[in-house]
């Protein structure tokens, strides 16, 4: 198994850390190799520029400015996020991330020929996972409608493999979180990633690693 | 501080001139403009707006007043507008990260929302008009199948912090099959649209 996490918070030491941390423990519990792309840490820009946009369905040069990036997205089997939810979405910085990563014969393919549409092009991801903090409630989130969790576990998720397993997680009403209230969301998210991970149920997976 | 009844502010984010988005931002510019309209044009790319929160932001975000102080003159032209229009195109289901930052940086307590005990409270009033005008590569059918994310922000979240009289939202769905007559079609639409907003 190879997963790449994609973790997004300014702040270190924010319990989103210690979510990417028991995620990253977990994997490697279960023999995972992981790798970490933690867009603050790395000051990565997330503002897709001119050259890029002009380029940007000029393939494989598309991916030159982010490239290893680029490298781990098509080496991982296993994608998940971790990350606070801001505006009912993702902050922007990771946000840019898909706009900047997320390239054409990279992450789909662009309508050519007979095909009419965009086809997905992350046929290699056969596990989502997305965990998140939202300042909103459960209630609020909903009717608002999720534009975050869509974004990641649709938008996203169109594009991975079509059996995939995939997993969501939020702690709601951060604001008021309390030490129980955050334990109790990190055992959630244990028991998610054990899902994610695991073989009971996911035949489909365990078939499709077993063929390769 | 409350909006003058004619001040729009369009934001726009788009890295390139020559681009579909940058026509639609002239005509939204030119068609308000035309009509006595006092028009505050912030071109997040142009200006080199940063949409990275930082630490300090973060840690400062519920702190009203000194949260606006990393981004004051966008606040503050935000405040001197009746009306708000955004201008882009829809990139993997959402808007550019130049422009989500802008609502992560300015769009902060006391400048969009106020918490009350917990409730989210509107705060931007001011704005009576709130119109968005953009472009999607997906089909509209795919977008609903995702729930169109960047519509719901607006209609949902955006329209409850402003509550305005009009809200408007344009969109050009399958832009990259879009032919010129459709192009032109939806580019007339807006500029009829922004005649009567």
């Amino acid at each position: 198994m190879r997963a790449l996490i994609v973790y997004c918070h300014p702040v270190e030491g924010s319990f989103n850390a210690a979510v990417r941390d028991l995620v990253r423990a977990r994997l490697q519990g279960a023999g995972a190799q992981v790798r970490l792309h933690d867009l603050y840490a790395d000051g990565f820009s997330p503002v897709l520029t001119a050259p890029e946009w002009q380029g940007y369905l000029d393939c494989p040069a598309n991916i030159d400015p982010v490239a290893g990036y680029v490298a781990d997205l098509r080496w991982c089997d296993t994608l998940i996020f971790v990350y606070p939810t801001w505006w009912y979405g993702l902050p922007a910085m990771l946000k840019g991330w898909l706009d900047r990563v997320m390239l054409p014969d990279v992450a789909f393919l662009m309508p050519a020929g007979a095909h009419k549409t965009i086809r997905p092009g992350l046929q290699t991801v056969r596990r989502l996972g997305v965990f998140t903090t939202c300042g909103a409630s459960w209630w609020l989130t909903r009717i608002i409608g999720a534009p975050g969790r869509r974004t990641l576990m649709r938008g996203v998720g169109f594009l991975c493999a079509p059996r995939k397993r995939s997993v969501f997680a939020a702690h709601y009403l951060m604001d008021s979180s309390t030490e129980a209230s955050r334990a109790a969301h990190l055992a959630r998210v244990a028991r998610a990633v054990d899902r994610l991970i695991g073989r009971r149920g996911g035949a489909a997976v365990a078939r499709a690693e077993a063929a390769e | 501080m409350t909006g003058s009844t004619t001040r729009a502010h369009v934001v726009f984010a788009h890295p390139c001139d020559d681009s579909f988005s940058r026509a639609l931002c002239d005509a939204v510019v030119g068609t308000l403009a035309a009509r006595g309209w006092e028009v505050d044009l912030c071109d997040l790319y142009a200006e080199g707006f940063d949409p990275v929160m930082s630490a300090a932001e973060r840690r400062g975000y519920h702190t009203v007043p000194d949260n606006t102080a990393p981004v004051q003159g966008y606040v503050d032209r935000l405040r001197a507008a009746s009306a708000l229009i955004f201008v882009h195109p829809v990139w993997n289901f959402g808007p550019p990260a130049i422009l989500k930052g802008y609502f992560d940086r300015v769009f902060v307590p006391g400048v969009s929302f106020r918490l009350e005990h917990g409730a989210v409270k509107p705060a931007m009033t001011h704005i009576r008009k709130l119109g968005v005008v953009t472009t999607y590569g997906a089909s509209r059918l795919r977008a609903m199948l995702v729930g169109d994310p960047p519509r719901r922000v607006v209609t949902r979240a955006f329209a409850h912090a402003a509550k305005p009289d009009t809200l408007l939202y344009l969109a050009l769905y399958d832009m990259n099959r879009a032919t010129q007559a459709q192009r032109a079609g939806y580019l007339a639409r807006v500029q009829s649209k922004m005649d009567r907003f």
